[in-house]
Order: structure tokens, then C-alpha cells, then sequence
């Protein structure tokens, strides 16, 4: 099939190689000019594991082009439209972006070409994209909604292998032409699953949001754990084995960041407020992460106390979560922001997500390449992002770079036990005793 | 072995009967003796399938006994169960009192050193205090470990045989030895045996609850919003399950959990949580979103019939908490029922094994059925509270006939809303849109 996809973000740039990957003919459109002048390069504006190489060998076999200028999707069968979707002030979805695709796809589209949306969009954008786009063109055109469930880090694979594929239609036949598309990736019997626009819309928010409560349940469990002298690895350990349960995204932390997690939760409690309906448990998620994200700090200024200015603290990972260079609401940048305020010389290390950090700190942090490197003459290492490197590591040598063997460990990456015999103050997430 | 049981509620006669089944010498001791007496006799206090008859063989063959006399059963062997209720106090609180006194009779009646495993679910630090009672300033010396039960009613038996998990809380390795060569025989097939602190122990049995009871609310709540915003919750569920990280189980929208463990469980651990000076935000939540969710029954039957249900007439099917048991503590069919009597309206109600417990609350004030479609008659609304198995394929077409008007509000969502509108029948069910009859849609549009 002849494709167009407008962006070229996570989503989009994804979605494109993909879909090029699978045979077809992708153009990535986008009116960010030096995007698509970095993108014609042969560079990725960014990171993600195996994507270079896809990207690569399908441009190489000319499947897939970029382009800034939307008159491009001429002649093409399907127009993925995977812009931004921001959070506004209010904490609603910023559809700026949509509506002014939208609004420019009326002058060069026409049935039976097929607008999907992949972004991800409060209910009800869907029917509003469609009737906008409709009487522009004077006559009806087909708008599916085609949320993406790819993971950061797992892109590829995500999207190659998916659990599902969530399809909302408004006449079976747009279902069948998406099928189609699909069906290179479905070999494996992963469903394929139609339903309507608003069901589809919803589903994407309801998948994030079932992620981030569980991630803020074991965290609230964690703290409470944390008080009452029991272990959350060893309650973990407890619930985990009844299936109901599960042991999966149920690890205790320093909270939840990223670019999906927070916005969605906001865009849904935007969402209940639109209809008169308060979401008690998504108020309760997005307040402990919240506060959650302030956890580390409150452990390092109670080991510290009143000596804490003047301190220099190693800190390694700065990414959300490991496999990935994205910073957005990362629990890092709080922790960091909180001890520069206490003026606190900080040491940082991450794997991928300097480049992003160093835009935003400048020379206010001392960037080391190296995780070691980080531990030298500081006071304490945090730990926050939990990037396989760290969790191995040579425990001897990490004493002896640092000034005092404290660590705070915001991913419970170590065994208590085992720490305290290495020699090191050791700080967890709902362990028992600190 | 040898062991002594100390209650014979759900979790005790649970313990007692599967202990013994696998070859154990079981005495059974509680302080209520017309329920001894019954159990000598073979008759359960509780409903629970398939446990009657394990009770009988073990009692005929001798490996379980009842007693009410504490100290004979305390004479009988070195491990000592308590499984006694912890009701909820006033406060939300776990009510420890039966707990206590048992502690008591160990101190006053036990000749030698027992090893006194704690089964009913107990907050955190309970054990410690039990070790306290048991032991200061005595004479001999019990050690307390704590063993937490994940029974569900209607599945106990095959939850106690073949479990998950084996939890057990000690402090010293050598209990920990005990209670495996105990439950070797239920964990045959590599079910794992975790063994913790006492502490996290107690922990592992309110935080599972409060997963389950958090996912409860959670598709609850996106429910209602489905509803409010035109999605399906249906198909939204399809939508998110078959992700790994989330599953498709206990995410079922309903009219709220209810029973004897979520709710206390929630209520109990932010009543320990405010103790410790830490404020919980979710658990709150869930418990919040669950007593409103229970409402939402009422409120859909005055969606459909109207606010003033004055004389108007409801079936209710389904009053149990759930399916496969006769239990009706916090269920969402209590607050209907007195809802609608509250209302003026006449209720008639049918469940499987529930009716007797209903009895005892309501009284001649609601008409009891034995049968299915016989509940339906002359009623202007079916309500379905419980998913009985019974319910889920019935006769449409009978129940058409027998109601007075073709109305359903289904509050565990068993049928398909694109069928029931072909069916003839106003349907309303949870996180759906209310669909319509199709056939009366042509015949208004054939009268236009």
C-alpha cells in the first residue's frame, strides 16, 4: 500500500519504518524542515534501539521517503496523522497540532482516501476530526482512530510483535483495508480488534492508566510497607504468584515519568471534568506519583540533615526508564532540581540521556561518561533509573571511589543484606528499616 | 501430625478439613457450641462446595474432631491454627478481641510449648504483639508465626489443595522447616513456599486484597466514564488485556465488590496506615469509588423507570457477593433492596444459595423465589446483582412474557446489548450504552 505519515515524532518515525519495513511505500511528512533534513541524512532526531538500521535499509530500497511538504499524501491510501499531543495548562490534551492537520489535509485529501489517527486523543476527538474533515470536503471521508501501544526502548519489537491492534471504525470495510495493512504482523495469532472510534480512543487512556495505577499502588504499599517494618520485595514476592495479580509493572520506584504515563492520566482526569464525572482513583495515581517522585530526596536530606549543602551526590540515570534518551517528567529532573536548590554538587551519569540533560542543566552538573567516574570524592550515589549497568556492579571498587558508602537506591536494584555486608548505608523503597 | 484448630468459621473449617484430609489429626475448637454440635453431626455453618462431604469422610474416619472445651484441644499437639474472625470495628479498624482471648487460653491452658500460627488476617505488627502476650513473664515459651489464607469462598477447597503460594512469616528458619513439611503435600506441583518476616507476611494478605479491590475500582471508574463519554467498556476491556503487564483478569465492571475480605482489608489498612502518621491516596479511592459504585444499581432502575418507583414491582436476581457462595455481607443487593423498599417499590427476589441470610435481614418485607422466571412476575424491572451461572444463558423469550415490562438492568454485564435490543428489551448494563428495543424503533418508525 501507498502510506502517508504526518509526524515524524516517536510515534509516526516508528510507524513509518515499520510499515515501510513490511513492504510498503511510506512517505514521513513533517513541517519541522530540519527534522526531515536530519531524518534525509540518514540521522534520527531520536533514540531508540534498531531503529537506525530499519530506517536505513528502507530509505536505501526507497520504501521510505520524508517529505515537509503535506501535498505528498497525493495518490496514497492511508494518512496516519501521529502529531504531538501535549499536555496544556489545564491538563487537558493540546489537539493544536490535530486540528491543524485536519484542517490542511482538507485541501489535498479526498475519499477513498483513508485518515487514521494514531495520536493519542480524548474521546470524541475522532467524530469531531471526521465531521471537520467532512464538510470541508463537502462530502464524507473515512476517519479510523489507531492507537499506538509501543513501548520507548521496545519500539521495533512492539510494533513488529504486537499484543493487539486496536482498530475504531465507523464502517466495517476502513476495518478490512486496516487488516490488511496489519496482517504482515499478526502472523501470530495477536488480535486484531475492531471496534468503535470512542471504544478505541478510550482504550489507549484506560491501558496507561491501569500502567501508571498499578505503578502508583505498589508505591503507595511501598511507603506503608517502609513504616510498618515489612519488606515490598518480600509482599511482591507474596502477591505476585496469584495470577489475578501478576508480578508484572508492580516494582516499586521512584515514580513514573515519560512522555505517555502523566499527560494521559491528566488528559483523563480532563476528561471526567468534562462530563461531570470525578475520577477519584486517577486523582489518587497522579498525587502519589506526585509525591513519589520526591521520595529519594526526602531520604538523602534525612541522612544528611542540616549537613546536606555542600555535598556533591553521584546520581546514575537520568532517562524515565532505562532504554531510552527521554528525560520528559522524569523522576531525575526532580531529584536533581531539589539538590541543586540545596546546594548540592552533583555527579551524573547516564547511559543516553546526558545529551538531553545537559540542555537543560548546562554546567550546573558535572557530566561524567563513565558510571564510576561519577562516584569520584562524592558523599553518596542515587540510583534512578535502573539501566542494566548498574545492576552489577563492582561493589569494591564503588566503596572505594566514594567519600562515604551511602547509596539511595530509587529502583531497589541491590539486596539489603548483601549491601550491608559490602559495608554500604543502604536506602530502598519500602525495605524494611530505613 | 497433630494440630489444633482454633475457630470454625470459613477459614478455620477450611483449614481444619484439608489438614486432615491429608492425613493430619485435626481437633476443631470454638466457643460456639451450636455450631460443634452441627459439625459433629456433619451439618456446615457455612456453604461452601465440596466441603460437606470432606468434613463427613474425616469425621468417619476419625481425623477430625470438634470440640468447645480449650483445654482438651490444646492437649492434642504441638501446632496450634487460629483462625477466628477480625471483624471490622466502628473505626475501620481490625477488631483483634477473639484473637486476644485465644492468646489468653494458650498462656493459661497450654502444658507445653505450642508453635500458635496465626491464620486470620491480622494488621501488621500483630504477630509481634501476640509473641508478647503469649510469652512475657511466662512460665513456658510459644513461638507466633504468622500464615496468612488467600482462600476464595466458593473455591476454597481447590485453593487450599493446590495453592498459588504458601505464605509464612517466622523469624527463626527452623518454624519456617515446620510449616513446609505441613503443607508438602499441597505443594507438590512447585507451588512455592515464601517464607518472610512475620511483618510481610501480614502485609501479603491486605496488599492482595487491596490489588484485587484497586482493579475492581479502577475498571469501575473507567466504566462509568465510558458511559459518560459514548465508549464500551466491553471492548475497551478487549482493548487493554491483551497486554501482559495488564491481563484480562478481575478487570470486570460491575456493581462493586462486596464480602467479608475487600472491604475490611481496604478500610483496615488506612485505618493502620492514619496510625503510623502516613496518609493513603489510592486505597481511599478504591474504597470511595466502591460504596458509589453499589448505588449505581438504584439509580440505573430510576433511569429507566423513573424516580418515583412508588408500587412499581422489581425482580432481583442474584444477592450473594458473588457467585458459588451463600455469603451477603457488604453486597451490593443489600443496598438495592433497601433502596427500593425505601422507595415504596415491591422487590422480589431469587438467588441459588443466598436466600436464607436475605431472609434474616429482610424478613416478609421482599417476596423470596425458587425459581428463576417465576421472580419475574408482574415486575416492571429485572435487576441482576450476582453472575450466577444460572443467568447467563436463560430464556429470553419466557422472561419477555413473564415481565410486565421487557426492562433489565444487568449490573454484571452477561449479555450482549446489540442481542437484548434485537430481543425486544430496554437494556442497561455497566460501562455500556443503553440500548433500546429494535422492534418497538420500526414499529414507531412504521407509525410515522
Amino acid at each position: 500500500m501507498k502510506i502517508a505519515i504526518i509526524g515524524t515524532g516517536y510515534v509516526g518515525l516508528v510507524t513509518a519504518t515499520c510499515l515501510a519495513e513490511s513492504g510498503n511505500s511510506v512517505v514521513g511528512i513533517d513541517k519541522d524542515a530540519s527534522k526531515i533534513a536530519l531524518l534525509e541524512s540518514g540521522k534520527l532526531p531520536i533514540y531508540e534501539p534498531g531503529l537506525a538500521e530499519l530506517v536505513e535499509r528502507n530509505r536505501r530500497d526507497e520504501r521510505l521517503k520524508f517529505s515537509t511538504d503535506l501535498g505528498a499524501c497525493a495518490g496514497v491510501q492511508l494518512i496516519f496523522i501521529a502529531v504531538g499531543t501535549p499536555e496544556s495548562a489545564s491538563g487537558a490534551s493540546d489537539l493544536s497540532s490535530i486540528w491543524a492537520v485536519v484542517d490542511a489535509l482538507a485541501a489535498v485529501v479526498a475519499p477513498p482516501q483513508i485518515v487514521v489517527i494514531k495520536s493519542t486523543v480524548p474521546v470524541g476527538t475522532n467524530r469531531i476530526a471526521g465531521e471537520r474533515l467532512s464538510q470541508r470536503l463537502g462530502r464524507p471521508i473515512d476517519v479510523a482512530s489507531n492507537p499506538e501501544f509501543l513501548k520507548e526502548g521496545a519500539a521495533v519489537d512492539d510494533f513488529t510483535k504486537p499484543d493487539r491492534v486496536v482498530v475504531g471504525v465507523r464502517r466495517p470495510e476502513v476495518g478490512e483495508v486496516l487488516r490488511e495493512l496489519y496482517a504482515p504482523f499478526l502472523r501470530t495469532e495477536h488480535p486484531f480488534l475492531v471496534m468503535t472510534p470512542e471504544s478505541a480512543e478510550m482504550t489507549k487512556y484506560a491501558a496507561n492508566a491501569m500502567l501508571a495505577a498499578k505503578i502508583s499502588f505498589i508505591n503507595e504499599m511501598a511507603n506503608l510497607s517502609e513504616r510498618l517494618g515489612a519488606d515490598i520485595n518480600d509482599v511482591r514476592r507474596g502477591i505476585g504468584h496469584d495470577e489475578r495479580i501478576g508480578f508484572q509493572f508492580l516494582f516499586p520506584g521512584a515514580g513514573y515519568g515519560g512522555s505517555c504515563f502523566p499527560k494521559d492520566v491528566r488528559a483523563l482526569l480532563a476528561m471526567g471534568r468534562s462530563v461531570d464525572l470525578p475520577l477519584r482513583m486517577m486523582e489518587a495515581v497522579d498525587s502519589v506519583n506526585e509525591a513519589q517522585k520526591r521520595v529519594l530526596f526526602s531520604k538523602i536530606r534525612k541522612h544528611y540533615g542540616t549537613g546536606l549543602s555542600g555535598k556533591t551526590i553521584a546520581v546514575w540515570g537520568l532517562a524515565f526508564k532505562p532504554r531510552t534518551d527521554d528525560v520528559r517528567e522524569a523522576p531525575a529532573l526532580m531529584l536533581l532540581d531539589a539538590l541543586l536548590k540545596e546546594g548540592v554538587g552533583l555527579r551524573v551519569h547516564d547511559p543516553e540521556a546526558m545529551g538531553h540533560v545537559k540542555a537543560i542543566y548546562g554546567d550546573r552538573l558535572i557530566y561524567c561518561e563513565r558510571p564510576y567516574q561519577a562516584l569520584e570524592g562524592a558523599d553518596g550515589l542515587a540510583i534512578v533509573t535502573e539501566w542494566q549497568e548498574f545492576r552489577r556492579p563492582d561493589f569494591g571498587m564503588m566503596r572505594q571511589l566514594l567519600r562515604h558508602p551511602v547509596i539511595f537506591d530509587g529502583r531497589n536494584l541491590y539486596e539489603p543484606k548483601t549491601m550491608d555486608a559490602a559495608g554500604f548505608t543502604y536506602y530502598g523503597i519500602g525495605r524494611h528499616g530505613r | 501430625m497433630q494440630l489444633t484448630v482454633v475457630g470454625v468459621g470459613y477459614v478455620g473449617l477450611v483449614t481444619a478439613t484439608c489438614f486432615a484430609e491429608s492425613g493430619n489429626d485435626v481437633t476443631c475448637i470454638d466457643i460456639d457450641a451450636g455450631k460443634i454440635d452441627g459439625l459433629r453431626r456433619g451439618v456446615l455453618p457455612i456453604y461452601e462446595p465440596g466441603l460437606e462431604e470432606l468434613v463427613e469422610r474425616n469425621l468417619r474416619e476419625g481425623r477430625l474432631q470438634f470440640t468447645t472445651d480449650m483445654g482438651h484441644a490444646l492437649a492434642q499437639g504441638k501446632l496450634v491454627f487460629i483462625a477466628v474472625g477480625t471483624p471490622q470495628d466502628y473505626n475501620g479498624a481490625a477488631n483483634l478481641n477473639a484473637l486476644w482471648g485465644v492468646a489468653q487460653s494458650i498462656r493459661e491452658l497450654a502444658g507445653e510449648s505450642k508453635i500458635v500460627i496465626v491464620k486470620s488476617t491480622v494488621p501488621v505488627g500483630t504477630n509481634r504483639e501476640l509473641a508478647m502476650r503469649l510469652n512475657d513473664g511466662a512460665h513456658i515459651q510459644h513461638h507466633a508465626v504468622s500464615n496468612p489464607e488467600f482462600l476464595k469462598e466458593g473455591h476454597a477447597i481447590e485453593d487450599f489443595m493446590k495453592p498459588d503460594r504458601v505464605v509464612v512469616g517466622v523469624h527463626d528458619a527452623a518454624l519456617g522447616q515446620v510449616l513446609h513439611d505441613l503443607y508438602a503435600p499441597f505443594l507438590r506441583s512447585d507451588h512455592p513456599f515464601l517464607v518472610m518476616t512475620p511483618e510481610s507476611a501480614e502485609m501479603t494478605k491486605y496488599v492482595a486484597n487491596a490489588m484485587l479491590a484497586t482493579k475492581i475500582s479502577f475498571i469501575n471508574e473507567m466504566a462509568n466514564l465510558c458511559e459518560a463519554v459514548g465508549a464500551d467498556i466491553g471492548d475497551v476491556r478487549r482493548g487493554i488485556g491483551h497486554d501482559s503487564r495488564i491481563g484480562f483478569q478481575f478487570l470486570f465492571p460491575g456493581a462493586g465488590y462486596g464480602g467479608s475480605c475487600f472491604p475490611k482489608d481496604v478500610r483496615a489498612m488506612v485505618h493502620t496506615a492514619e496510625g503510623v502518621g502516613y496518609t493513603l491516596r489510592i486505597l481511599p479511592a478504591v474504597d470511595e469509588i466502591n460504596e458509589n459504585q453499589k448505588k449505581v444499581l438504584f439509580f440505573k432502575v430510576t433511569e429507566l423507570l423513573g424516580t418515583d418507583l412508588y408500587g412499581k414491582t422489581i425482580a432481583l436476581w442474584g444477592l450473594a457477593f458473588k457467585p458459588g457462595t451463600d455469603d451477603i455481607r457488604e453486597a451490593p443487593s443489600l443496598i438495592l433492596i433497601r433502596s427500593l423498599l425505601g422507595a415504596g417499590a415491591h422487590v422480589r427476589v431469587h438467588d441459588p444459595a443466598a436466600i436464607p441470610n436475605v431472609k434474616a435481614v429482610f424478613g416478609d418485607r421482599i417476596t423470596y423465589c425458587d425459581r428463576v422466571y417465576h421472580t419475574l412476575q408482574g415486575c416492571d424491572a429485572l435487576v441482576i446483582a450476582t453472575e450466577w451461572a444460572e443467568f447467563r444463558n436463560p430464556d429470553f423469550d419466557t422472561m419477555r412474557q413473564v415481565l410486565r415490562q421487557p426492562f433489565i438492568v444487568d449490573g454484571r454485564n452477561l449479555y450482549n446489548p446489540s442481542e437484548m435490543s434485537r430481543l425486544g428489551f430496554v437494556y442497561s448494563s455497566i460501562g455500556r450504552q443503553t440500548v433500546m428495543p429494535a422492534a418497538v424503533h420500526s414499529q414507531e418508525r412504521r407509525a410515522a
